[in-house]
């Protein structure tokens, strides 16, 4: 046992530590200044604000350093995670992008999609969208239609993407589409990179139950999308999508740990300023049962992606534990949204500003993690996972 | 950043866990159960235990010891669960703690050696009937040198050297089982993989071994929460074992999702448990900042999880799994009395809202 980071992880920790202190304004940090904000006015800020700390070097951390990466350790990457939430960074506009194409690409792409999708993806140039999940197709992906006729030098496109992050801010959207209809469900799917600006794509905003409009539907009418434009081989879609959601594996939770416990602090402390049956909620041993299992639980996250990191940095094949980091953490965060909505009570159902604008970061919070158990795999699928592909029970 | 057992570590618990196999296996488990009124201590286990140094993991190598830590325990501690050994070795091994945080020089040269060899056997004696086992709710009372008072639920005490007591200002103390004013009166238990006992101390004769109670306590609750961890991974494997094999309604019963989901919920519990649990004895060792936080973590989690993982075990093989013949119920009652001992996930979570709230 160790769990000390080595001299050159430190030394990459408070570099990055001084870069954050100096290029994070003030008042960023200052209660309600997100909130405060006009939506496409706080989208533009962080957008701007990333492109600047990637031209600083502190993007792509575990990237190659030939694609524009930083060539950092797993390590590093896990510090990464833990300074920028600790040093309130905004989370990334391009997190698709990021998280799943850009490994993908390096993996699948060819010398011109890497020469040119990285760094724009690297720098905002582009946003990316995930066009995945359909009206038919959710959790049961394989049962997308959204189709692609071979029109000999392009391909014909018709369909629709639902709950796609980013749909109104989209630049581009990697997409799965059938592009052949008579193949076995899994066989004749391709990934194809589509310009959301093209003539028939058309994206219209959902609005969550945050009152925000994150994410949004990508009809396709008759577009036109050239035959360079796909991701791998044509019908190895499927495969290539497999391999893409895996870049999620391995990834360590340091970084929702450092929020969620940054958060249960909080909740901790409105429990001691607030009175809850005249008394002060703190005092509550319901609440402060609640508060001591938040505190296991994320306690026990962070342990985990210790596990996970050393698993990494250690060579061993992850397979499916993912699956079970993905579970504690949206779990445990979906819990501590109840305990602090158990310590506001009623008070904690009002807003102030017009249209959930002015939400309050942890109201926020409580309405968030309510789609973390459903996005990214929902719980019950995971479950599913976790009993097949690693306890082997039977199908 | 390493995170895991060592190479070492590992070997120590495959050793273990291989000679429980040989040697200790389900049917010695059941003749100790069974044996209600035999004194549930193995003598050839314990032979083995003297031998193999699973005794003198922690006692320092100047008094024969093998110098090691709480992580090297708590990896036999979690085989001592797995397959719910009895026998007096944790109780031992916390006495000879207590002696080795607490007692000078000279008592450590006088016991240590022995508990190393497997020479005394000795158990921990602090809680009061009705107590709440920390240092309020200590069993004795000391006057000149003597103590007074009754210790409840003392493991192993018929067959027990000495016994660690404590009183209420969190002194810790030793009394040999033959001083004058000791009785020990055995009750019965659920779990029979232990043997339990009151003890009463009238004006015995006890050697001040030092002031260190919570640092003892520290031990135990890390060492029984690496048995409980131990106790949950095996139900939940025995489980999943047995539902993959047992058909009903034409299909192996781990193919409907109801059970799926639980067992599930169960490996993701089972495995932060486990994290958990080797964390608090790397930090307790080593003195992390956070050392305290995390054996109220290990043990809150592990003592949940073992209760809901064993209470699984039952469910979900049905009624063989209510059986005397079947072993479920070892792991249960196991499960149930270590919930409680030294906190159960309530009392520790109040600690750490304690912590949070500070
Ligand atoms: C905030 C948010 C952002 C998203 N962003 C994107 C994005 O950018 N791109 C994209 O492609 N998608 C995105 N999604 C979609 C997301 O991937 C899907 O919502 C998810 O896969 C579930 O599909 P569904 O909504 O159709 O629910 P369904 O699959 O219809 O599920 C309904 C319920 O049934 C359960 N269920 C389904 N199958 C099983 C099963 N086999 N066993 C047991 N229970 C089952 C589910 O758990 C759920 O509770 C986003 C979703 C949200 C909420």
């Amino acid at each position: 046992m160790d769990l000390s980071y080595n001299a050159e992880d430190e030394q990459f920790r408070s570099e990055l530590r001084g870069w954050l202190e100096a290029n994070i304004p003030r008042e960023w940090s200052r209660p309600g200044f997100w909130s405060s904000l006009d939506r496409e006015e706080a989208f533009a800020l962080r957008r701007d604000w990333e492109a600047r700390k990637a031209e600083a070097g502190w993007a792509g951390i575990s990237w190659p350093t030939e694609y524009g990466g930083r060539g950092g350790t797993p390590a590093q990457k896990a510090i990464y995670d833990e300074e920028t939430v600790r040093a309130s960074v905004p989370y990334t506009v391009n997190p698709l992008g990021l998280t799943f194409l850009a490994p993908s690409v390096m993996v699948f792409g060819t010398e011109e999609q890497k020469k040119t999708i990285i760094p724009d993806l690297l720098f905002n140039r582009v946003i990316w969208c995930q066009g995945f999940s359909e009206p038919g197709a959710g959790s049961d992906l394989a049962a997308l239609s959204t189709r692609a006729e071979d029109q000999g030098d392009h391909w014909l496109v018709n369909g629709q993407k639902v709950w796609t992050t980013n749909a109104m801010h989209g630049d581009w959207i990697f997409t799965l589409v059938r592009t052949n209809p008579d193949a076995p469900r899994h066989a004749g799917i391709s990934m194809l990179l589509i310009d959301m600006h093209a003539e028939g794509v058309e994206a219209r905003p959902l609005k969550q139950m945050s009152g925000e409009s994150e994410f949004g539907e990508v009809f396709f009418t008759d577009v036109r999308v050239p035959k360079s434009s796909i991701l791998g081989p044509v019908d190895k879609g499927w495969e290539v999508a497999m391999v893409l959601l895996s870049f999620e594996r391995g990834s360590s939770a340091m970084g929702q740990y450092t929020g969620f416990r940054r958060e249960l602090d909080q909740v901790a402390a409105l429990a001691k300023g607030r009175e809850r049956f005249g008394k002060p909620a703190a005092e509550d041993p319901q609440l402060r049962q609640k508060l001591g299992a938040s505190l296991v639980e994320l306690e026990l996250l962070k342990l985990h992606s210790l596990h996970i990191l050393t698993a990494v940095e250690q060579g061993r094949e992850l397979g499916f534990e993912a699956s079970m980091t993905k579970l504690q953490w949206s779990e445990a965060h979906q819990d501590l949204g109840e305990l602090f909505l158990d310590v506001a009570e009623l008070s904690g159902q009002e807003t102030t500003g017009e249209d959930f604008a002015g939400l309050d970061p942890l109201q926020h919070s409580a309405l968030w993690s309510r789609s973390e158990t459903i996005w990214g795999g929902s719980s019950q699928v995971q479950r599913n996972v976790v009993a097949e592909r690693v306890l082997g029970l039977p199908r | 950043m390493y995170f895991a057992l060592t190479d070492e570590q590992r070997d120590l618990g495959r050793t273990v866990r291989d000679y429980l196999a040989d040697r200790f296996g389900p049917e010695q488990v059941r003749a100790v159960y069974e044996d209600a009124a035999g004194d549930g201590h193995p003598a050839e286990l314990w032979k083995a235990c003297a031998e193999q140094g699973w005794l003198a993991v922690t006692v320092p190598e100047q008094y024969d010891g093998l110098g090691l830590g709480l992580l090297d325990l708590a990896v036999i501690a979690r085989a001592w669960g797995a397959s719910t050994i009895p026998g007096p070795w944790l109780p031992t091994v916390l006495g000879g703690e207590a002696i080795r945080i607490a007692g000078s020089p000279e008592q450590q040269a006088e016991w240590l050696p022995k508990v190393a060899a497997g020479e005394v056997v000795l158990s921990i004696a602090t809680r009061r009937e009705g107590g709440d086992w920390t240092a309020a709710g200590a069993a004795c009372t000391e006057s000149g040198g003597t103590l007074s008072g009754t210790a409840a639920q003392v493991e192993y005490a018929a067959v027990a050297d000495a016994f660690v007591t404590a009183t209420a200002d969190g002194r810790l103390w030793l009394v040999e089982a033959a001083a004058p004013g000791v009785t020990v009166v055995r009750t019965g238990g659920l779990d029979r993989t232990t043997r339990l006992a009151t003890v009463t101390f009238a004006d015995s004769p006890a050697t001040l071994l030092g002031d260190d109670l919570d640092s003892l306590y520290g031990a135990a609750m890390v060492l029984t929460a690496n048995d409980l961890v131990g106790i949950a991974r095996s139900a939940l494997t025995r489980t999943v074992a047995y539902d993959k094999e047992r058909e009903q309604f034409g299909r192996p019963v781990g193919s409907f999702q109801a059970i799926k989901h639980a067992l599930a919920d169960l490996h993701v519990a089972v495995s932060m448990a486990e994290h958990g649990a080797l964390y608090a004895a790397y930090a307790l060792d080593s003195g992390q900042p956070d050392a305290v936080q995390a054996v109220h973590v290990a043990k809150s989690k592990a003592s949940d999880v073992a209760r809901d993982a064993t209470a699984a075990m039952i469910q979900y093989l049905g009624g063989i799994g209510y059986t005397w013949e079947h072993d479920a119920h070892f792991a249960f009652k196991r499960a149930k009395r270590e919930e409680y001992a030294y906190g159960d996930g309530a009392w520790h979570k109040e600690k750490l809202a304690q912590l949070l709230l500070a």
